[in-house]
């Protein structure tokens, strides 16, 4: 109750400042995630870099033309930058015979520094400052208001809210072909749909979104807004509506709880939003559907259930053979381990003799590895006393489908229906 | 040492200032000659994700020691470049992440995260912090004499490194198959390789600023690449452009007040390179223009350039 | 004892990405000859060749030359990669490109001296390349480029030789003389083995075959291996078994 409180204050305090600046920096973040997420799928991340940075130069003649940092001559400069960009890479690589990144490389570098060196030579008309091109000016959003229909709104939010609604529109419009344009751009152009258009949109959508952000979190964080969000998401869902939901929720959440630890920790909005951001992918690494926990899991319950069957086997051809007393248990840890184990799950009795149910599950295992030398033996050019240790675990992966058609496929072949391994080991049945 | 005075009092400058520039110079090159490498193996932009990457390491190495000097601050970029791009490596092999999300994810959070400590600090008026600001952009103005010297060794020391072990670093970078059946050990190869690109990125800091010190590493090898087909001449003349680039930029940017040393040293480069590109001979644009149009140009199953991904 | 045999494969199974491509490949090569290698697209000729020389780890087995491991006689074997992933753009002339083949020898920090230039110009006049010493690798016909790398593996000097797919889009006087190298490599004493994309000519080249497709079919002297029984085996089914088992082992988990 008392966090709920001390959240309503801190977003109302000063005239609402905070609130206002957290809803700039939610509007172009979700903006930045939606574009972010079609150049991710699109594995265009690296041209999203390269237009955030080079749309600088088009911003700052749109700002000397007498425009504003986020108005409408900027944003037409930047896309006329963003444009010329991508033409000048592809004239690299062709007759230039550059290679992509180097290309894109040479255009970038060079645009964003004539941006930076034009900024720089008209200082005193423009009131930028080299810093805050890079990593913006969050904070000071909130006191550059536009009057609309009697309320005072921030310029840079009204600006995030029509870019917002400007790309959600045009996506849903899109859908269709966005979606298969993300696919495969190629196929999509051979079957009629204008792709060409779409990836020019596409990259349109981002000068714009640059733009948009500017103010907020300047040319070189807008980057990690881009794509973090969506690179975040790929790795929790698979389809792109969700990953698109997704993409925009964290980054929503990371504006807005990066902007007010900024305010607590006294440093760069934009900064901290970037901060956060890589957070969240470093989590969603570790905990997703298959990230680092998911694989290190089922390695373990991997090689659990490999020394586990390894046991029972052992323990089956030692009946096989005769010997009432069974085979020494193996070394280290796990086999005793796994005994212990087995003996509490009624797979084996306290002396390590297998119980009815033990012996069901240690046949198959066996049938498993006998079966699979077998096979071996037929259809691959191996001598006999080479196909135990394939066997030795493969017979950890065959289920019972898988042989039923080994079976099958050997009863077929003129040497007629198996029964026993190269060895001359009886394979035991299916139960 | 006095030979030094002279010159600079000759030219007008203080001795100091002399022997910055020609350090600066002398970091244009290298970069040029170290960048070669990374252009041919097309990982341009694995340079970019390493310079941005310096940022919080200046951050953190200024927040640890509290202290300002350059070699420790550099030390602590370096320290986070090669961080940085061992996480890149570990992204690629062990998430679903393709290596262009990666790499823009890289050059984005740790950017975000070296402004978000630097900010900090200088919000909290630590003392010194305000000259964390001089590594975006780059800046020559507070670099002393002494601290010029170690960024003078250093590229002396990496340009020496590639040009002993050129011709390991050549096949490796043509032909890593067959450099690994022949018994070289390419991934350390690779690895050093990739390593010395982070240094000199580091190293270009003063001179470039971590946003633009990859222009430095990538323009001198591809408008060198434009003047000849033969790996020993391109290396020489990417560290001649690097040279002149470096110089040029910061001679102006010296001249003219309020200019950051990095956008000039960039601009200075794509000059030469555009030069290179329209001028070169075989390959420049002028000479492809002026070549009789094609009658039987290329050979029956002519050369087809595939882009190695 | 007996020599050991000049290449010997125990065994051996290769993964990519914790899938299995190859499986359980044994092989032993006892005589200098022209040994062709085939079978379907992508059914792991060059796998085989790769892991044979470590380019590509093994998962399981082991590979011996001359009865040691490759790090011991890595001066013996020469390789001539598939020209696919070649950067075509690349600064370096034929002669540069040849010249590659004796760094080996010559190991770490060594510059290359009249000796190897001499024996790289050798090595381009065997494959008929000797006037275009200088010219840029990019501005070479297929099979001009072929016989380039060639050449680069004729200056390792090697007693054995390996070449993937060294005939792939060459037109055919290059070919022949590609060819006329390699018997010529053959009667000389080496082992010679390619991995090779087309049966039709196979019969006519090789003095033994190995069929491979994600295992060893059958390996022998050319119109033994090459029995329609073989190909039928080779060319057709039992396949699915293989890729199935190899994505349960990718995913950790049993097949259905």
């Amino acid at each position: 109750m008392n966090l709920l409180r001390g959240g309503i204050d801190f977003l109302t305090a000063s005239g609402g400042m905070h609130g206002w600046a957290m809803a700039t920096a939610a509007v172009v973040s979700a903006a930045a995630a939606v574009v972010g997420s079609l150049l991710v799928v699109r594995r265009m991340s690296l041209i999203g870099d390269a237009i955030s940075h080079a749309v600088l130069p088009g911003i700052v003649v749109g700002v000397l033309l007498g425009g504003r940092p986020g108005g409408p001559l900027a944003t037409a400069g930047a896309v006329a930058a963003a444009m010329l960009t991508v033409w000048l890479a592809e004239l690299l690589r062709v007759k230039g015979r550059l290679s992509e990144d180097a290309a894109a490389g040479v255009v970038f570098t060079t645009l964003f520094a004539g941006g930076v060196a034009l900024l720089s030579a008209a200082a005193s008309r423009v009131d930028a400052d080299p810093g805050c091109v890079l990593y913006g000016m969050l904070e000071l959003v909130p006191f550059d208001v536009v009057e609309v229909a009697g309320i005072e709104l921030p310029r840079a939010f009204l600006g995030g809210v029509v870019v917002l609604a400007g790309i959600l529109g045009t996506l849903w419009m899109t859908w269709r072909q966005q979606l298969a344009t993300a696919f495969d751009a190629d196929a999509a152009a051979v079957v009629g749909l204008p792709a060409r258009a779409i990836t020019n949109g596409l990259l349109c959508a981002t000068a714009i979104v640059t733009v948009a952000s500017f103010e907020a979190v300047g040319a070189v964080i807008v980057v990690a807004m881009l794509v973090v969000p969506a690179a975040t998401a790929e790795l929790l869902v698979s389809t792109l509506p969700r990953l698109i939901m997704v993409a925009v929720g964290l980054a929503v959440a990371a504006a807005c709880s990066g902007y007010a630890v900024a305010w607590q920790a006294e440093t760069n909005a934009a900064g901290m939003i970037a901060s956060l951001l890589g957070v969240a992918y470093v989590v969603a690494v570790v905990v997703a559907p298959e990230g680092m926990l998911a694989r290190a899991v089922a390695r373990v319950r991997l090689s659990w259930r490999v020394v586990c069957e390894d046991v029972l086997a052992e323990a089956w051809r030692a009946e096989e053979a005769g010997s009432v007393a069974v085979a020494a248990p193996r070394g280290g840890m796990a086999g005793p381990l796994a005994s212990w184990w087995l003996t509490r799950r009624g797979r084996l009795l306290s002396n390590r003799q297998l119980t009815p149910a033990g012996r069901e599950e240690a046949e198959m295992v066996v049938r498993s590895h006998r079966l699979w030398e077998t096979w071996l033996g037929r259809h691959v050019r191996l001598p006999v006393d080479h196909l135990h240790p394939p066997a030795e675990w493969i017979e950890h992966y065959l289920g019972a489908e898988m042989r039923q058609r080994l079976e099958a496929d050997m009863a077929v072949s003129p040497t007629g229906p198996v029964e026993a391994d190269p060895h001359g080991s009886l394979i035991p049945p299916e139960r | 040492m006095s030979l030094l005075h002279a010159a600079a009092a000759s030219l007008g400058i203080s001795s100091n200032t002399l022997v910055v520039t020609l350090a600066m110079a002398a970091v244009g090159m290298a970069a040029g000659v170290v960048g070669c490498f990374s252009v041919l193996r097309r990982r341009a932009l694995v340079g970019d994700a390493a310079a941005h990457a310096t940022l919080p390491g200046v951050a953190a190495a200024f927040l640890l020691t509290g202290s300002r000097s350059l070699p420790v601050l550099l030390a602590g970029g370096a320290v986070s470049a090669v961080i940085s791009l061992g996480l890149l490596v570990l992204l690629r092999r062990f998430t679903r992440t393709r290596e262009d999300a990666a790499t823009a994810i890289v050059i984005g959070v740790s950017f975000g995260v070296g402004v978000a400590l630097i900010s900090g600090l200088v919000a909290r008026g630590v003392p010194g912090s305000g000259g964390l600001e001089r590594f975006l952009l780059g800046s020559t103005a507070s670099l002393s004499a002494s601290e010029a010297v170690l960024l003078v060794l250093a590229s002396l020391v990496a340009t020496g490194l590639v040009i002993a072990f050129a011709k390991e670093a050549i096949v490796v970078s043509f032909d890593p198959g067959f450099a690994a059946a022949a018994g070289w050990p390419v991934w350390w190869i690779d690895f050093a390789l990739v390593a010395i690109t982070a240094v000199m990125v580091v190293v270009g800091l003063p001179a470039a600023g971590a946003v633009l010190v990859t222009a430095l590493v990538v323009i001198p090898p591809v408008a060198a690449r434009q003047w000849t087909d033969r790996v020993g001449v391109m290396l020489c003349l990417a560290g001649v452009f690097g040279l002149v680039a470096a110089l040029a930029g910061v001679v102006v940017s010296a001249v003219v007040p309020g200019l950051a040393t990095g956008p000039m040293v960039v601009l200075a480069a794509a000059a030469v390179f555009a030069v290179s590109l329209v001028c070169a001979p075989k390959r420049g644009l002028l000479a492809m223009a002026m070549r009789p149009k094609p009658s039987i140009m290329m050979p029956p199953e002519g050369p087809r350039e595939r882009s190695r991904s | 004892m007996s020599t050991p045999p000049l290449l010997e494969l125990h065994d051996v199974t290769v993964a990519y990405h914790g899938r299995p491509v190859l499986w359980h490949v044994d092989l032993a090569v006892t005589e200098p000859c022209l040994y062709g290698i085939i079978g379907p697209n992508g059914a792991g000729k060059s796998t085989l060749v790769k892991s044979a020389l470590g380019i590509v780890p093994l998962s399981d087995g082991w590979v011996r030359f001359f009865g040691e491991p490759l790090d011991r006689v890595r001066g013996r074997v020469g390789y001539v990669p598939q020209r696919e992933s070649v950067d075509w753009d690349f600064p370096v002339r034929a002669i540069d490109v040849v010249l590659m083949g004796t760094y080996h020898r010559l190991g770490w920090l060594r510059r290359v001296g009249r000796e190897e230039r001499r024996l790289a110009e050798s090595c381009l006049e065997r494959v008929g390349m000797a006037d275009f010493a200088t010219r840029q690798i990019g501005r070479l016909s297929g099979g001009q480029q072929q016989r380039v790398f060639l050449a680069r593996a004729l200056a390792q000097q090697a007693d054995i030789y390996f070449l993937d797919e060294p005939l792939a889009g060459v037109d055919a006087q290059s070919q022949q003389q590609i060819f006329e190298v390699l018997s010529s490599l053959r009667d000389e004493g080496k082992l010679v083995l390619i991995v090779h994309h087309d049966l039709r000519t196979a019969a006519s080249w090789f003095d033994r075959v190995a069929l491979v497709d994600m295992r060893l079919v059958a390996a022998g002297p050319t119109d033994e291996v090459l029995s329609r029984e073989n190909l039928a085996r080779t060319y057709s089914g039992h396949l699915e078994v293989l890729d199935e088992l190899g994505r349960a082992v990718e995913a950790g988990r049993r097949t259905p």
